[in-house]
């Protein structure tokens, strides 16, 4: 778990496309509020690992949104339920059910499909937020935090000593 | 391009789908075990326990050994358990979220059993369901626990009418022969009567020579009827007493006279002698057995009407449900969310090995239209008996279940049945055979049946403390063939029971039988005594009519001599005796006179 969060830490400080890490957590939040085994978590961790994203970054985010999930698990069944059962929507999910990919992914469950379209919904604008913050945090936030002395605490510690080793620095740049 | 693809990735993708699938490859028996085990104790609230999960994949075949499931109620004891299961899952439609189970078989399903050690509880069992069974029990015979009491301890008793209506009459016949002596004292007696005569007598005899005599005569005679005049007005109140005594005697001889037979209902009553004749005896021995076997059917529902109940509420209440729910679209081939196919069981029981067969089991059966199918049958049911069950149920999409079916019992050796355990009576069946049929219907939670047993070569045993329970043991041991009608009707919770049977007609002609002779005797002799209470109470009556009708006499002859001396006109004879004298005298003396002058 050190690891992966200094692997995160090493992203945030070093070149990395913002993107890159950007788009680790917005999956990460997909996958995250979905059931683990489903068809379209398989697509995702493809997509996660052919494309290069932060897999640090992807791996905390799935991590600290499958915990969150069980918070909105209420409206994301809602979600799903008031998608299923629309009247309007009827004829498309008749279609959609005859096809054998569509019942293998489980879309025709309230959960997976709330998580799903919930997750892809609220994904966009988190992409664009973590590209923000992440510039922000380049520019500004590190700097400040920096001056902190539980900051040089902090580089005193073991989790330091981890962060350097993986970093394959001394000191952060 | 390679700037935002990792080829790399590519290979660690398959690497990790590859792990996941050795994972679930060699640890599925274990999740499927783990996942048996603590669905089934969400679901019981007990301890559930599995030895061993095998999955074979070509078809997929879920095999479980050792299946063991706690009763909350009774955690020393399986709520069901069986040895070995196994069920062909069609992975397709499972991961299509349904469950088809196209083959189920358990061996050796038992319901009951003793565990090696007490499972654990984890909800709290509701206490206190059955009680009151016992109290029933208890109260099943009040009426044969009643014994007859002494006869001799029943003719002593107060409250006898009998005896209270002879006591009264012996009473009333002191009181009223105490007035009549009074009045009788005041009547005119013989010698009275005598000198009234001789008075009238001597009344006559007088000489009359003037009207002062006549005067004389009728004064006298006015004072004598004065005196007759007192007394016929004592003799008129003894005549109002003489009948009022009567009809007071008469009166209390005849409740006396009835009071026997009032009595003897009354002891009839008491001891609920006439009760012999209308008991329900089949009822009496048979209905909480019958009540016991439909408690079985009312499990077996209280099992169910959760899952029917669930299946209620399904689109309201599984949306609030942490974990969604399958929404299905239009299929042209539809399958329910649970199927089994064929389900095949071999149920062991106490009373013997049940082969079960179950067709199209699914709690959705307006999604393919067909009805659940279940048969029973068993060649050693309590040894060499045979049953065959045959039921189908169904819930419609209003979530209603429906349910018919058949039985039928032949040759069931039945041993050591207890039929009934109270403190004052307690009879078993030794042994004996049924046979019989039936039929029932449910519909959603009313239930509607009528079954008939047959139990020939009947051997009962039985203790009781009273008379007539003891007579009642000696008729059931005297039958050796017994027919039964058993009709539930009502909840199924609490249906209402009759039993019926040629053997209540049976019964009461043996018992009767029975009873009779010693009840006849009973009542002989209760009577008997009765009879001489009122044979001696009237005995005292007939001595006391016979003294009334004395008095009464006396009383008529003595009114009637008064009347013959208040009558008598002796007066009027000397006052018609002078005249004639005195007519004759101037007669005489006018002849005289006459003769002088022509003669």
């Amino acid at each position: 778990m050190l690891s992966l969060f200094a692997k995160l830490f090493h992203a945030l400080n070093s070149e990395s496309s913002t993107r890159q890490i950007s788009l680790a957590i917005a999956l990460g939040f997909i996958v995250g509020l979905s059931p683990l085994l489903t068809l379209h978590n398989i697509a995702f961790l493809f997509v996660v690992l052919f494309l290069r994203v932060n897999i640090g970054g992807f791996i905390l985010a799935w991590g600290f949104f499958k915990g969150l999930s069980y918070l909105l698990s209420s409206l994301i069944i809602m979600v799903g339920e008031s998608l299923l059962t629309a009247e309007s929507l009827q004829p498309l999910f008749d279609t959609l059910y005859q096809f054998s990919l569509f019942k293998l992914a489980h879309l025709h469950h309230t959960y997976t499909l709330g998580a799903l379209v919930l997750g892809c919904l609220l994904a966009i604008p988190l992409y664009f937020l973590c590209n923000f913050l992440i510039e922000k945090y380049r520019i500004h936030i590190k700097a400040f935090f920096d001056k902190f002395r539980i900051v040089k605490a902090l580089k005193a510690s073991k989790f330091y000593s981890v962060y350097s080793q993986i970093s394959g620095q001394g000191a952060l740049s | 391009m390679s700037r935002f693809i990792r080829w790399q990735g590519l290979a660690s993708f398959f690497v990790v789908i590859a792990l996941i699938i050795t994972f679930i490859y060699f640890f599925a028996d274990s999740l499927v075990k783990k996942g048996i085990e603590s669905s089934g104790e969400w679901y019981l609230g007990a301890e559930v326990n599995v030895s061993d999960v095998e999955i074979t994949y070509t078809p997929l075949t879920i095999n479980i050994e050792g299946f063991q499931a706690t009763d909350p109620e009774k955690p020393t004891h399986n709520l069901v358990s069986f040895s070995k299961a196994s069920a062909g899952v069609d992975v397709w439609q499972y991961l299509f979220g349904k469950i088809y189970i196209s083959e189920l078989n358990i061996i050796a399903l038992r319901i009951d059993q003793p565990r090696a050690t007490a499972g654990e509880v984890y909800t709290a069992s509701d206490d206190g369901i059955e009680e009151g069974t016992v109290a029933a029990d208890e109260s099943a015979l009040p009426k044969l626990d009643m014994s007859l009491p002494k006869v001799d301890d029943l003719l002593n008793n107060s409250d006898l009418l009998t005896i209270k209506h002879g006591k009264a009459l012996a009473q009333s016949y002191q009181t009223e022969k105490k007035k009549l002596n009074d009045i009788y004292e005041k009547l005119p007696n013989k010698n009275s009567l005598v000198s009234y005569n001789e008075k009238i007598k001597a009344l006559g005899n007088t000489k009359i020579k003037t009207l002062a005599d006549i005067e004389k005569l009728n004064k006298e005679f006015k004072a004598l009827k004065k005196q007759f005049k007192v007394d016929q007005a004592i003799v008129k109140q003894a005549k109002q007493q003489v009948t009022a005594s009567k009809e007071l005697l008469s009166k209390q001889t005849k409740a006396l006279k009835n009071a026997p037979n009032a009595d003897w209902k009354n002891i009839e009553s008491k001891y609920q002698l006439e009760k012999v004749d209308g008991a329900d005896f089949a009822h009496l021995l048979f209905g909480e057995q019958a009540r016991e076997y439909f408690g079985y059917a009312d499990t077996v529902y209280q099992t169910i009407a959760p899952l029917v109940k669930s299946s209620k509420v399904d689109k309201e209440a599984k949306a609030s449900t942490g974990g969604g729910r399958f929404i299905h679209f239009y299929d042209e081939t539809p399958i329910p969310d649970v199927l089994i196919e064929q389900a095949n069981f071999s149920l062991i029981l106490p009373q013997g090995e049940f082969a079960i067969n179950g067709k199209e089991l699914t709690h959705q059966h307006w999604v393919r239209g067909n009805k659940s199918i279940v048969e029973v049958k068993s060649n050693n049911v309590q040894g060499s008996g045979e049953l065959t069950l045959a039921l189908d149920f169904s819930l419609d999409q209003n979530h209603v279940l429906k349910s018919e079916g058949k039985w039928q019992l032949a040759e069931v050796g039945l041993k050591d049945v207890s039929l009934q355990e109270s403190s004052a009576f307690k009879l078993k069946l030794n042994s004996g055979l049924l046979s019989g049929n039936g039929t029932f219907s449910l519909l959603d939670d009313q239930l509607d049946s009528e079954n008939k047993l047959n139990l020939d070569n009947t051997k009962y045993t039985g203790t009781g403390t009273s008379h007539l329970s003891r007579l009642f043991i000696d008729t059931v041991q005297s039958l050796k063939t017994l027919a039964l009608t058993i009709k539930a009707k009502g909840k199924i919770t609490d249906p209402s029971l009759s039993v019926s049977s040629p053997l209540d007609n049976q019964l009461k002609k043996s018992m009767m039988k029975q009873v009779s002779n010693k009840l006849t005797g009973f009542k002989t002799d209760v009577k008997k005594g009765l009879n001489s209470k009122l044979t001696e109470a009237l005995g005292l009556s007939s001595e006391g009519e016979q003294s009334f009708v004395d008095v009464e006499s006396l009383i008529n002859d003595t009114d009637k001599a008064l009347d013959n001396l208040m009558n008598s006109d002796v007066v009027k004879a000397k006052k018609k005796e002078f005249e004639d004298k005195q007519k004759k005298k101037l007669e005489d003396e006018v002849k005289k006179k006459l003769g002088k002058l022509f003669g």
